[in-house]
């Protein structure tokens, strides 16, 4: 018994090593790159780069601007995601067609947001049509914008699908006997998602929605189309500089990108926290000590 | 503790590969001054399991270094080059240049030399990184042999000693070459000296609609005038175009080119930047966005153009928009301008790696691409309108009239206007400074 749980442990191991030394091996050639040592522009060892990019206002402005439009959009899609899974349950043409941006791949689903937000765009023209608004120009900016409004959506858009799909088979999977015991108890209607259907697609959710956000961190094609050069968003700021025609500018490249992964990291820790204060969710019989404990407070 | 990759080259790859692939493992305990090495080694482009598996079949083609071919008679270049593979790093963003490279150069090649090309991705900066990095790696040979490039990638290259050569002198066709014009001999002031062979040939021009602007403003200030009473018509890309652009003012602005010619100085840099700057803090407020955000690059441009949103695009290459017409990017009643203020002209050329697999065949690409064949092909409008590296005189009287009869073009500029408003590039570091300063003060200025 032993000696076979050793066996598929070591075998976990590698497969785990495995997925991770491609990240390890680059986070490390980054780090070299980062102190001078390696890459394009390479001289000697010193920190000067890190100075750089941590002292530039730059690295900050876009840093923050890129977490408040990813924020933005995984929580719009989050909340689309909630409503789709709750109300779609029952209706697989509903499903279906809440699925179709899947399909969409991003660099497509950025260029259809150029052409019906742009000022030159559909909706700016329909707008100029109807008379709304004097001429194309004044239609209000919506894409290279500085809130990022096009961005968001699009964002928002592709996202949505990946989170109700996520939440579709938490509810599928584990929503109906509670739903029912819920309401032979007596709940009604408002006190089931409140009390059972909520708290489950939250605990379901998280780490898709963490995942979600930490990928629009580092989205780039989309961002390439729609976002504004100022600020510029964290990923396209990385490419300037590994671009940089500064050779030994390339090596700040390397220290955002780590900064990238250190945020990364920081969301996975984020994530190990959330599950241990909510309990053992992902071991067996969780829901059914969930159902006693919402149980418990239905009875009383 | 110093450390640099000069000191990590010399310490031979074959033993890191000897041990991890025959699966010794650590049979001594790794100092961590040699974890770092070994940690360079195998991140630098991950290679180490292809490296096992693949002993470089071309290891024959690569002891022939492209200065060792270079002396060799050009016969032997062609045999050794014979029925091997070149694969080109280019920019690959232009159907026009994919179809004519993939459509038209490539199966000549593998019909008379039985070579292989393949065309890949990859230019400027990310050439650069791909060489640092294959180096850094150890690999005897690296992936491409065949580079197109210029001025500050060559630079780099040359700076970081990643191209082989000299070899450019040696081919056959580089006889028919233009040396005495200053846009074909020079890329950027730098001399190739054999380490790049010229290809094409292009100059800066602004695009307009006739339609729409039928009397353009054709010279800076006219555009300034034209911008005040226009606003938000006008703007200008991030990119390689958006700063040659501002170079050409800079020169407009500091008493020509000639100001700025012989190598880069500091405090005429200085001088002609405040007043490139100065000339765009007045205008700015005019732009498109009022300059709070500027198109990524050149297809954004010619979006934002052909959807009215701007009246003026641009391109490095004049005849772009006869390409881009017939692709329907752009809208049939586009055309080319110049400023009577001059502009930019460069040539683009093609080199080799240090560690290329087969310099042989690279060498016999680059000579089939100099051929007046192959220069007259993608001179012609409806495949890719790029200028020549040719002089008319030097060629054979049959192909002189073949090159004569394709100015006759009505939607092409005419070429002697194009020559006298010709100015050469001036040393990379110029647009080097002018773009990370741009980027620095005017794209981000907070309003």
């Amino acid at each position: 018994m032993s000696a076979r749980r050793a066996t598929a442990n070591g075998a976990g191991f590698v497969a785990v090593a495995l997925v991770a030394a491609p990240v390890l091996l680059g986070g490390i050639y980054s780090l070299l790159a980062a102190l001078g040592v390696a890459g394009a522009g390479a001289a000697t060892i010193s920190a000067s780069r890190i100075v750089r990019v941590l002292s530039d206002a730059e690295t900050w402005r876009s840093l923050t601007w890129t977490l408040l439009t990813a924020a933005t959009a995984t929580s719009l899609a989050t909340a689309a995601a909630v409503v789709v899974s709750v109300r779609l349950q029952e209706s697989r043409a509903g499903r279906v067609l809440a699925m179709l941006p899947l399909a969409v791949p991003h660099v497509a689903a950025a260029l259809a947001a150029l052409l019906l937000l742009g000022q030159s765009g559909l909706l700016s023209r329909l707008a100029f049509a109807a008379g709304w608004v004097s001429e194309p120009a004044a239609f209000p900016v919506l894409v290279y914008d500085r809130t990022g409004i096009s961005l968001i959506f699009a964002f928002a858009w592709k996202e949505f699908p990946f989170l109700a799909l996520t939440g579709l088979v938490v509810l599928q999977t584990a929503g109906q006997s509670l739903h029912e015991v819920a309401q032979t108890l007596g709940a009604d209607a408002r006190a089931i998602f409140r009390r059972v259907t909520w708290p489950l697609l939250w605990r379901g959710m998280t780490p898709a929605v963490l995942a979600v956000f930490a990928y629009l961190i580092g989205q780039y094609e989309m961002a390439v189309l729609l976002a504004p050069s100022d600020p510029l968003p964290f990923p396209l700021l990385t490419y300037e500089r590994i671009s940089d025609p500064a050779l030994n500018r390339r090596g700040e490249a390397h220290v955002l990108g780590l900064i990238a992964l250190l945020l990364t990291i920081a969301l996975v820790l984020l994530h190990e926290r959330v599950r241990e204060t909510l309990g053992g969710w992902m071991g067996g019989g969780a829901h059914d000590r969930a159902a006693d404990d919402r149980g418990e407070r239905y009875d009383a | 503790m110093t450390l640099s990759w000069q000191h990590l080259v010399p310490w031979s790859w074959h033993v890191v590969r000897s041990t991890v692939c025959a699966g010794i493992g650590r049979k001594r305990g790794l100092t961590v001054r040699l974890t770092v090495r070994l940690t360079v080694r195998l991140t630098g482009g991950l290679v180490l399991a292809a490296s096992c598996a693949r002993t470089p079949a071309s290891d024959k083609a690569a002891a022939y270094s492209p200065a060792t071919l270079a002396v060799m008679p050009w016969d032997s270049v062609v045999a050794r080059g014979r029925g091997g593979t070149v694969i080109w790093r280019m920019w690959r963003g232009d159907p026009a240049i994919n179809a004519y490279v993939d459509g038209w150069v490539a199966p000549r090649l593998k019909e008379r030399f039985d070579i292989t090309l393949q065309a890949v991705d990859g230019q400027g900066a990310e050439i650069v990184n791909a060489l640092v990095t294959e180096r850094e790696a150890g690999r005897g040979t690296g992936s491409a042999s065949l580079l197109w490039i210029n001025g500050e990638t060559f630079a780099q290259l040359r700076r970081e000693s990643l191209l082989g050569g000299p070899w450019a002198g040696r081919l056959p066709n580089a006889q028919y070459i233009d040396s005495s014009s200053a846009i074909v001999s020079r890329d950027f002031e730098q001399d190739p000296t054999g380490y790049e062979s010229p290809w094409g040939t292009v100059q800066f021009a602004l695009i307009y609609d006739t339609g729409r602007t039928p009397d353009p403003p054709r010279s800076f200030s006219e555009l300034a005038s034209w911008i005040r009473a226009h606003p938000g018509r006008f703007t200008h890309d991030q990119g390689f175009s958006g700063v040659t652009l501002l170079k050409m003012l800079m020169y407009a602005q500091g008493g020509g080119v000639a100001a700025y010619q012989g190598g880069f100085d500091d405090a005429k840099y200085i001088a002609g930047r405040d007043s490139v700057f100065a000339w765009l803090r007045a205008l700015t407020p005019f732009f498109w966005r009022k300059g709070a955000t500027y198109p990524p690059d050149v297809a954004a441009m010619h979006r934002l153009f052909a959807n009215r949103e701007i009246d003026f695009s641009m391109s490095p290459n004049e005849n772009e928009v006869l390409t881009k017409i017939r692709q329907g990017v752009l809208p049939p009643s586009a055309r080319a301008l110049l400023l009577r203020d001059g502009t930019i002209a460069n040539a683009h050329f093609l080199g080799i790696p240090f560690n290329a697999p087969n310099s042989a065949g690279a060498m016999v690409v680059a000579d089939f691409l100099l051929s007046p064949e192959a220069q007259l092909e993608k001179r012609k409008p409806d495949v890719w309108a790029d200028g020549t590296v040719l002089s008319l005189d030097r060629l054979p009287s049959e192909w002189r009239t073949k090159f004569a009869a394709l100015e006759a073009d009505a939607h092409a500029l005419p070429s002697d206007s194009l020559r006298r408003y010709a100015r050469p590039e001036v040393d990379p570091m110029y647009h080097e400074r002018l773009q990370a300063d741009w980027r620095s003060t005017i794209r981000r200025a907070t309003r």
